[in-house]
């Protein structure tokens, strides 16, 4: 299946930078949030939207074609 | 012998000329550390109650700590307290840059300022002499031409000048005080005190660094410190800066927006930190930003600060004047409902060149729309200003015509809440104030404890006064060593007030108080996902001062007394329990996004503020500390003045 994702902020550069965080990737059927993660090779603390509504449980499967945006975050001021 | 610090506080009266320098010893800066509950002290000990926080009977405290000015990131940092203006309580803001480090090596720990001169005036300071020169010449210009001023008639261009702006001079409420020109002591309207005084600025140069018990110790802790910056939590935020969080925000339903009506906001990506770093860097257009495009505080690693240049277009930035923050972009644009980045951008350069707080500023104009788009205010309320949600430019206009006090901007210079009793019609119904001060940007309908800080906090609602709900809820996991030092071993539910969240508000509070205390900064110092957690802060007063018998349990005391010395300061002010209050609107639901439909709730805010209470050692019906807390944390001198 393949899914949208979209990185934010530092973890833009897990993605080549011509790409500015925004790219499709094919995983197997069943994968889940953290599959996706150790796809792109994100371990440090995440928020993660699916198709725009935030997910916080990492073991939700994914379906074909969803829009997965993560954003890498702090307290900010 | 001392490390870290002079054992020097310059008091000057502006009334008569004068100047005194007291020199408290060891265990009168082991009681404060420095900062906001030095200050403290002071505006206790030597303010009467009542006094017109406008008049000469104000005192303006400028005060460093221990380890100001240590080769260490996060460490420049500045308190400016007073009585303010805006709240008839307690007034504090920090703010960071070159100045506080330079303030340490001219020779002083912290300046106790009384009094009014009887004309425009500044403080020269430098290795340890101090004079007052006359200020006329710079009185009503703005802070770029002040610095650049004062540094060629006193003929050093390293000279750090800290300073008010046009808007601090005409007693705006929620006037700032400010370095290099972009580096703000922004809230709580300190500058509208220092301009009541006559005090257009305060002049530093020097090289009198205090030497530091052991410097291998903090070389290695500074050190640990720029290895770490780019796989810790705070990478993002030195790239993109603190609008780094726009998106999480968004994501998580926290990001006001429509004037605190909805937690989501649709152009939020037109005006987060990578479109930021993208487009409107100082080098973007070269791929150069990183270089020029970011600016840093005295011997800070981080370099978090945006430097915004802007060349064409209707709204045209001045890289001296810096770049906005998260709290500026979401006040000037998601509270507006705004989502034009270079009218955001402009908006805050009038602020940094006039003087005035983004946050207060931008809640007070994003107030005036919500009236507006109500139908409560007309155009000819506002000056033929069109203050539809969205209206880029005239939120640039109207900034412009509160820091110089025209027509309409004059009634808001007052504020959103003395703005709304003035105005009426029901337009009070759409403040989000917390004892007369506006809410920055993180939503107390979902992070439930910023509802209880911002309504308990002695000056008003603050963002930085503790750690906010995610690190005890979701994030958990990921700090359980660090907050393992500060008692807390279980995650709380999201979204809940339960009492172990009340327990985790409380005692991040007292962390942060000391952290306020200590003057450092709470990106690069904190509880949990900053660069350095609770134990490296020990560390680094320890390697600094030299004091080793200082532990964590020094630092809650700390922090419990300032909060509880700010709390007897509002005692004596009247100011109690029943000015701890929520703004009604947060007891509706949000609108729109994932937080849709959130709200605060009346009986359980009022429980959970009893709990507080209870956790503080206070009157549970007042709200005030007792006379045993105020003996327990050795302040019983304290407890004789309420």
């Amino acid at each position: 299946m393949d899914i949208q994702v979209e990185l934010f902020s530092i973890l833009r550069d897990k993605l080549p930078p011509e790409l500015k965080g925004k790219t499709s990737l094919h995983l197997n059927e069943g994968a889940t949030l953290e599959d996706l993660l150790q796809e792109l090779g994100i371990s440090r603390k995440v928020v993660i939207s699916v198709n725009e509504v935030q997910v916080t449980d990492h073991s939700r499967k994914l379906v074909n074609g969803e829009k997965v945006m993560i954003f890498s975050a702090v307290g900010g001021g | 012998m001392a490390h870290g610090y002079h054992g020097k506080i310059l008091h000057v009266d502006l009334t008569k000329g004068k100047f005194l320098v007291e020199e408290p010893g060891e265990s009168f800066y082991r009681k404060y550390l420095g900062g906001s509950a030095l200050a403290m002290h002071y505006l206790l000990r030597d303010m009467p109650a009542n006094a017109d926080p406008l008049g000469p009977d104000n005192i303006l405290v400028f005060a460093l700590s221990v380890v100001t000015g240590a080769a260490i990131s996060g460490q420049s940092r500045l308190t400016a307290a007073a009585k303010s203006p805006l709240t008839g309580a307690i007034g504090d803001s920090q703010g960071g840059g070159f100045f506080p480090a330079e303030l340490k090596f001219a020779g002083f720990d912290a300046l106790v300022i009384k009094g009014k001169s009887p004309k425009p005036v500044y403080i020269w300071i430098k290795d340890g002499q101090y004079e007052l020169r006359d200020a006329s010449h710079l009185w009503g210009s703005i802070t770029g031409e002040v610095e650049k001023a004062i540094r060629t008639e006193l003929e050093d261009k390293k000279i750090e000048v800290l300073q008010i702006g046009p808007a601090g001079e005409k007693a705006v409420r929620f006037a700032g005080i400010f370095s290099n020109s972009n580096r703000a002591n922004g809230r709580t309207g300190m500058g509208a005190v220092m301009g009541s005084k006559n005090l257009k600025a305060v002049a530093v140069r020097g090289k009198n660094r205090p030497s530091i018990a052991d410097k291998s110790r903090l070389t290695k802790l500074a050190k640990w410190g720029t290895e770490n910056l780019d796989e810790s939590d705070i990478a993002g935020l030195a790239k993109f800066g603190t609008n780094e969080t726009t998106g999480a925000n968004q994501a998580t339903g926290t990001l006001p927006a429509y004037n605190y009506n909805s937690g989501v906001f649709e152009g939020w990506e037109k005006i987060d930190g990578p479109t930021m770093y993208d487009t409107v860097l100082r080098g973007a257009a070269e791929g150069n930003q990183d270089r020029v495009g970011r600016d840093t505080c005295y011997a800070c690693a981080v370099r978090c600060k945006r430097v915004v240049e802007i060349n064409n277009g209707p709204y045209q930035v001045d890289p001296y004047y810096g770049g906005p923050e998260y709290e500026t972009t979401s006040t000037f644009g998601n509270y507006c409902a705004i989502d034009d980045l270079a009218a955001i951008c402009k908006a805050n350069e009038i602020c940094n060149k006039y003087g005035l707080d983004t946050i207060s500023c931008g809640a007070t104009i994003s107030w005036a729309f919500e009236a507006f788009n109500e139908g409560k205010l007309t155009l000819d309320d506002t000056d033929g200003l069109d203050l539809s949600w969205g209206n880029a430019d005239s939120m640039v206009k109207l900034t412009e015509k509160i820091a110089l006090r025209e027509g309409f901007g004059d009634i808001l210079a007052e504020g959103s809440e003395r703005a709304a009793k003035q105005i009426g019609r029901g337009t009070e119904a759409y403040l989000i104030t917390f004892k007369g001060q506006e809410a920055p940007a993180h939503m107390p309908r979902v992070k439930r404890s910023l509802a209880l800080v911002y309504a308990a906090n002695p000056f008003g609602a603050d963002h930085q006064s503790h750690e906010h709900d995610p690190v005890i809820e979701d994030d958990f996991e990921y700090y359980t060593e660090r907050l393992g030092v500060m008692g807390f071993t279980e995650r709380t539910e999201t979204r809940s007030l339960s009492p172990e969240k009340i327990r985790f508000t409380v005692a991040s509070q007292r962390l942060y108080s000391a952290m306020d205390s200590l003057t450092i900064c709470q990106f690069v110092f904190g509880s949990s996902w900053q660069l350095y957690g609770p134990e490296d802060i020990v560390e680094l007063v320890q390697s600094v001062t030299g004091w080793e018998d200082f532990s964590y349990a020094d630092i809650e005391k700390v922090g419990e007394r300032r909060i509880n010395m700010m709390r007897a300061f509002n005692a004596r002010e009247g100011i109690d329990r029943k000015q701890d209050l929520v703004p009604e609107k947060l007891f509706k639901p949000l609108k729109g996004g994932v937080s849709d439909g959130w709200k605060l709730d009346k009986a359980e805010f009022g429980s959970a503020l009893d709990k507080y209470y209870e956790l503080s050692g206070w009157e549970i019906a007042s709200g005030l500390p007792t006379p045993a807390k105020l003996k327990e944390l050795e302040l019983e001198w304290v407890a004789d003045l309420i």
